[in-house]
């Protein structure tokens, strides 16, 4: 919200569009400096995201923010065919997004799908920021892609990762650490502080890794991808959500076409998981550091033996 | 006043001509939502909607939005005979190329203020349009016409709902209420009557009339668009019926509240105009035949696309 706020004193254009998610936006302080900048449009995630539309279409930029699921499957058909489609300068921000951010909440708050389901509509930028400082980097960049972008946020709790003076440059993969190339992972979200860990337990281990951070899922990053695939020959994907349709798929996408090389996926495994503490549930449900360790080991394993004809 | 009615049937009967013309040529279209609409798309088009077709972008203009985008060749019509695109145009609709898309494409077709076709998303957009004009300090209006089929989707009460909210008496809903979906008979198919009680309880104040008697439609809407201009202090016991026409029709009790939004249900017939389509709900989505074709053209009179 703080970059809203930067945002919205600088340009007249920038306006808020809530579902009654002020609160959970935490944009009462947006409210006060810009109450005339506010468009509450009570429960109703379809609704808010035609309006939207129609706030473009009078020259506005409006920021619609609420949960994840509930304006990436309520509202679905109006992002796509009432913003994506007419390429509007409508940005999308979903709070809650992955398995962590929704914890105790269960299911119906636990927002798995928001990025594959939006991968599939043409138009859409979408950012996934990893942090507090890098949401707000990110809410001041998509003022500046033309066009439809979605940032996914976490619960707001999340820990700070990145210091603010590391710049926040869509479109483009962010190397966080370059150990060796014995693999790669990548990496979003919540997941990077556990792949570091991961990586800093693989080195133990004589593994040497390299870890990128794809904060810009679509579009992805095609020539950085594969420039680490063709180094490293090998890859795991982590990201807190569905293993189907995310960074996994995107990332495997681009090793099938471009290089094709071992890459296996740390993510939720296309189950409905239950309430519980963050760190808990992304243990339970397979994006465990030790998951990440074993598929790395795995996944170097499966590297194809250069000279398969000596025994 | 019968000057202007006389000219604007002539042009609703037009737009019908054109309506045939292109689904005849694309060999596929929806021409009995058309043709229920058609009388009031003339007023609008050719009467009340402030408008530059040589500057489509201007930005002081009304916007218009037909929220039942399956009747777009009426649309594509009323837009072809005001001089955004050559009338020709018209026989492209449908194909590969064409700047006529089977349902509206703001991208693509000149004049066309907002995308529709997936059913009631026309108040959504109208809204989020509507709140930039006051937000700029512009009197353009911003004109929706639903179809009553489409009523049936959540999203126009949700629409309904925050419209009568926001207090958007810029904004102006039509109902064209031919009383037919794609499956039947509206009261068949859904639960949507009571209508008028429906747009009251949601805030709005409501005035049904024939939606093919153009000299009911002028004066109304021609108030509506007035009152939509006007300061809230000039709103105040504004009434929709201009008072020496005598009009008698079913409205809301007293004037609007000056925050109101006015919604306008017009009383329609799936097919209008031409007698074999008229209330035959199978002209839904059909294609004239050569013979039928021939019929409508000689009955309509007007001009050929050309």
């Amino acid at each position: 919200m703080q970059g809203l706020e930067a945002l919205a004193e600088q340009d007249e254009r920038i306006m808020l569009v809530c579902a009654d998610s002020l609160k959970a936006m935490r944009a009462d302080p947006f409210l006060e400096k810009f109450p005339d900048r506010v468009v509450e449009l009570g429960i109703a995630e379809q609704n808010a995201a035609g309006v939207s539309a129609g706030l473009a279409l009078g020259g506005l930029i409006p920021y619609f923010a609420t949960y994840a699921g509930f304006i990436t499957m309520r509202a679905c058909e109006q992002i796509r065919t009432f913003i994506a489609y007419p390429k509007l300068d409508v940005k999308l921000v979903g709070i809650n997004g992955g398995l962590a951010a929704g914890e105790r909440e269960g299911v119906s708050h636990q927002f798995f799908e928001d990025l594959a389901i939006l991968r599939s509509i043409p138009n859409l930028t979408i950012l996934v920021p990893a942090d507090a400082g890098q949401a707000r980097q990110a809410a001041i960049a998509a003022a500046e892609i033309p066009g439809p972008v979605y940032i996914r946020l976490g619960s707001g709790r999340d820990p700070v990762i990145f210091d603010d003076k590391q710049p926040f440059v869509p479109g483009k993969i962010h190397l966080l650490e370059q150990r060796g190339n014995d693999l790669v992972f990548f990496c979003n979200g919540l997941m990077i502080p556990r792949v570091l860990v991961a990586s800093a337990m693989l080195a133990a281990k004589g593994i040497a890794c390299t870890v990128a951070e794809v904060h810009t899922l679509k579009p992805l990053d095609t020539e950085g991808v594969t420039e680490l695939l063709i180094d490293c020959g090998a890859a795991v994907t982590a990201e807190d959500h569905n293993i189907i349709g995310g960074l996994g798929s995107a990332i495997m996408e681009c090793a099938a076409e471009h290089c094709p090389v071992p890459v296996s996926r740390i993510g939720l495994r296309d189950v409905f998981p239950g309430s519980g503490h963050p760190e808990a549930l992304l243990d339970f449900y397979g994006m465990s550091v030790n998951d990440m360790v074993d598929a790395a080991i795995t996944t170097i394993n499966r590297k194809p033996n250069p000279y398969p004809n000596e025994e | 006043m019968n000057e202007r009615v006389e000219k604007l049937s002539a042009m609703a009967a037009q737009l019908r001509r054109d309506v045939v013309n292109a689904v005849y040529y694309a060999k596929d279209g929806h021409p009995g939502p058309c043709m229920s609409a058609a009388d009031l798309v003339a007023v609008l088009y050719f009467d009340l909607l402030r408008l530059r077709p040589e500057d489509p972008a201007w930005n002081e203009r009304d916007r218009f939005i037909l929220s039942k985008g399956h009747a777009c060749p009426l649309w594509y019509a009323a837009l072809a005979r005001r001089g955004y695109f050559p009338p020709v145009e018209l026989k492209t609709l449908r194909s590969l190329g064409s700047r006529l898309q089977g349902h509206p494409d703001l991208k693509k077709t000149p004049g066309v203020d907002a995308n529709s076709g997936s059913l009631g998303h026309g108040l959504s957009q109208a809204c989020g349009l509507a709140l930039a004009a006051r937000k700029r300090g512009s009197d353009s209006l911003n004109v929706v016409i639903t179809g009553d089929g489409e009523l049936n989707e959540g999203i126009v009460w949700e629409a309904a709902m925050a419209i009568a909210k926001l207090k958007l008496t810029n904004l102006i809903a039509i109902v064209d209420n031919n009383g037919m979906q794609s499956g039947g008979k509206v009261e068949q198919v859904s639960g949507l009557y009571p209508l008028r009680e429906k747009w009251e309880a949601f805030g709005w104040y409501v005035v049904e009339l024939d939606g093919h008697d153009i000299g009911q439609l002028l004066p109304v809407l021609e108030r509506a668009f007035i009152r939509g201009r006007a300061t809230r202090e000039q709103r105040q016991g504004m009434s929709l019926l201009p008072e020496h026409l005598e009009l008698e029709l079913e409205t809301t009790a007293g004037t609007p509240h000056p925050d109101q939004p006015v919604v306008v249900i017009a009383r329609t017939l799936k097919g209008k105009g031409v007698p074999y389509m008229e209330g035959d709900n199978s002209w839904h989505k059909r294609v004239p035949t050569d013979e039928e074709h021939q019929i409508a053209l000689s009955i309509l009179g007007g001009q050929d696309l050309e």
